[in-house]
């Protein structure tokens, strides 16, 4: 009887078209975006910027920049030009700042920059600076010369950076987008049909006619919530498979961090268990609030903000170095989702951080399973 | 066959109560066609998930066949058969033959009585040509007649419909009305609801007329138009409501 709910409730829910776009074809929509993404944010390949400079600027002036990409705008109006978006910084020289070079006067230079929320500009911005300083040095030295004067009075010392994660820095990218694209999508994969399998089934009255069978209200329950955690799974690890496949075939800085990865095969293995885990956790929330609404729309006006509240983790997580992650991290639900993922896709297995999140996941689903399970034997909740 | 005693039914609607039943009591034997009147809100849907074991009463209890309704459940949803609306309890994307199949399945029926019962359904609704299309693209009618047979696929001896013809064309309210004839010939109870007076006329034996949660007139259609001496259920309808008392009337 179990078996035979379930497997028409798939088969179901599987003629829903939206439910085949949300499962397949949103992941590998939103996947392949992103994973260009980040292999362009990876590649080494540098971006050329627009520099706004005004019109009748000299040669000479702008061959400061011409070891970076810049492609000069030449305006009237170099500020115009950034707020049109034609350009993304922007550089105002002195009328005399060759001369004024020379003679040894102060000169001035206005750097204008862009749109600060805009990668590119603050990028452009960070560039311009660099060559100007590089600029400024060259003149300084090229003074101490003249006056005789050691370069080395004016440097006492050198800084070198290093990052010491830099090797990872493409599992580090892929540990942020990862969890965010794969929760997403199991949410939106698998809400449809927990909309459809209570909330739905009321509209339509099915619910009646099921319980005039002499199926058990238990054995009801249990089915849907089998399938839409099964169809949350399945989104979850066709999204996986699709990043696999992307990263396999279409990169090759990303391609070249995971196979640099040690226990690849078992951290992905890892992965799509917590996909899975996670999968049937978010199954038992979608199914309450598919429970307590009385239409498909109302189902979906309760469960849209559950699904943002799985963004939140993202805006903690952000600012936290995979090796700050605490205890607390891994054990609250959705957010040990996000902390577990981050930790195993640069390469660090924790078996107590992955028990923790698998035993946490695994008892919140169950507490709210009981809960769906007790508003599902009452009356109120199952016929409107 | 259907033994109706006393039920009471009240809801709690956040801090509010609703009595959506009162002490109601009546009977129904084995082949008598039952009309349920009564207004919007009169309780009708009310009663008839009672007797279908979807709802607890309050008080009372109600006997099908002689099960409890609470007590009992599984035994009596083997032998009753209901149809909320008239053309409702369907799944869209499967098609006619998947939703009977289905329902088939969780009563239990083996493949081969479900086979021979879809056919006899077919045949009898006249379904042959779109068994094999999905519902989604199905008119009313075409739901209805299938809505109809998958309330049927068991085989039940007592069928309840609630108001089975609203929203439906004349077309179809005169298949469902043909259909009763059909099965009142095979010997079902039937109980249905409805407001419109001219089909409970023209399809039942008695009637229950529910007013605000109360039955206001349980008894055989006939002799109601010999007391009233009125042949006009339309009529005889309002003026008990009116000879009820001002609680009657709203
Ligand atoms: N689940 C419920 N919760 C609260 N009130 C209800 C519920 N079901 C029905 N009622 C109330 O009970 C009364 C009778 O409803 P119903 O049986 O649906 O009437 P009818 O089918 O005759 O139109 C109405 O006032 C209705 O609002
Ligand atoms: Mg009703």
């Amino acid at each position: 009887m179990f078996l035979k709910m379930f497997f028409k409730e798939m088969k179901d829910s599987f003629r829903d078209r939206r439910t085949l776009l949300l499962t397949v074809v949103l992941p590998l929509i939103m996947m392949t975006a992103l994973v260009f993404y980040y292999e362009s944010l990876l590649s080494d390949d540098e971006q050329t910027y627009n520099l706004a400079v005004e019109k009748g600027t000299s040669e000479e002036i702008l061959s400061i920049f011409s070891t970076e990409n810049f492609n000069f705008v030449e305006t009237d109006d170099p500020e115009f030009a950034i707020e049109e978006g034609e350009a993304h910084t922007g550089i105002l020289f002195d009328d005399q700042f060759t001369e004024k070079v020379e003679t040894h006067q102060q000169a001035t230079v206005k750097v204008i920059s862009g749109d600060s929320f805009s990668q590119n500009a603050s990028n452009a911005n960070a560039q311009v600076m660099a060559a100007l300083q590089q600029y400024e040095q060259a003149i300084v030295n090229e003074r101490l010369t003249n006056e005789n004067i050691d370069q080395q009075l004016m440097t006492p010392f050198q800084i070198e950076q290093e990052e010491i994660t830099d090797d990872n820095a493409g599992m580090a990218l892929l540990g942020t987008l990862i969890p965010l694209i794969l929760v997403l999508a199991i949410g939106i994969g698998a809400s449809p049909s927990a909309s459809d399998l209570f909330a739905g089934e009321k509209e339509k009255k099915t619910m009646e006619a099921l319980l005039m069978t002499p199926v058990k209200r238990s054995t009801m329950i249990m089915s849907k919530w089998l399938t839409i955690s099964a169809i949350g799974s399945i989104t979850g690890i066709v999204t996986l498979i699709v990043v696999a496949l992307e990263i396999q075939f279409m990169t090759e800085n990303l391609k070249d961090a995971v196979a640099s990865t040690e226990n690849i095969g078992l951290i992905i293995g890892i992965v799509a268990g917590i996909t899975i885990i996670y999968a049937t956790f978010l199954a038992s929330i979608l199914m309450v609030t598919s429970i307590m609404a009385k239409t498909i729309k109302e189902s979906q006006s309760y469960s849209t903000p559950v699904m943002m509240l799985g963004m939140f983790p993202i805006m903690i997580l952000t600012s936290v170095g995979t090796s700050e992650l605490e205890f607390h991290h891994f054990v609250i639900p959705i957010l040990n989702i996000f902390s577990s993922l981050k930790e195993l896709l640069v390469g660090v297995i924790d078996w107590e951080h992955i028990f923790i999140t698998v035993g946490s996941n695994l008892i919140a689903m169950i507490i709210i399973f009981i809960i769906g399970r007790i508003m599902f034997l009452k009356d109120k909740w199952v016929m409107n | 066959m259907i033994e109706i005693n006393e039920v009471t039914k009240r809801f709690q609607d956040k801090k509010k109560y609703v009595t959506a039943l009162k002490h109601v009591s009546f009977t129904v034997e084995e082949g008598e066609v039952v009309g349920l009147l009564g207004e919007n809100g009169a309780g009708k849907t009310t009663l008839l998930r009672a007797i279908a074991t979807l709802l607890h009463p309050t008080d009372g209890t109600i006997k099908v066949a002689g099960y409890d309704t609470v007590k009992q459940p599984n035994d009596i949803k083997k032998k009753i058969g209901v149809l909320f609306g008239g053309e409702t309890g369907l799944y869209d994307r499967l098609t006619a033959r998947e939703n009977l199949e289905y329902f088939a399945s969780l009563y239990n029926l083996s493949k081969h009585e479900t086979k021979v019962r879809i056919d006899e359904l077919t045949k009898m609704f006249g379904m042959r040509d779109y068994l094999d299309r999905k519902v989604d693209g199905f008119s009313k009618g075409m739901r209805q007649k299938l809505a109809i047979s998958r309330t049927l696929i068991h085989e039940p001896d007592i069928i309840l419909f609630d108001e089975p013809t609203t929203g439906l064309d004349i077309t179809a309210a005169n298949v469902f009305r043909q259909l009763v004839h059909q099965l009142k010939q095979q010997g079902k109870t039937i109980i249905f609801s409805s407001h419109i007076m001219e089909e409970v006329q023209m399809l039942c034996d008695s009637v229950a007329m529910i007013h605000k949660g109360e039955l206001i007139y349980h008894g055989n259609i006939e002799k109601l138009y010999e007391e009233e001496n009125n042949e006009d259920l339309n009529y005889i309808f309002m003026s008990k409501l009116v000879r009820g008392g001002s609680d009657y009337v709203s």
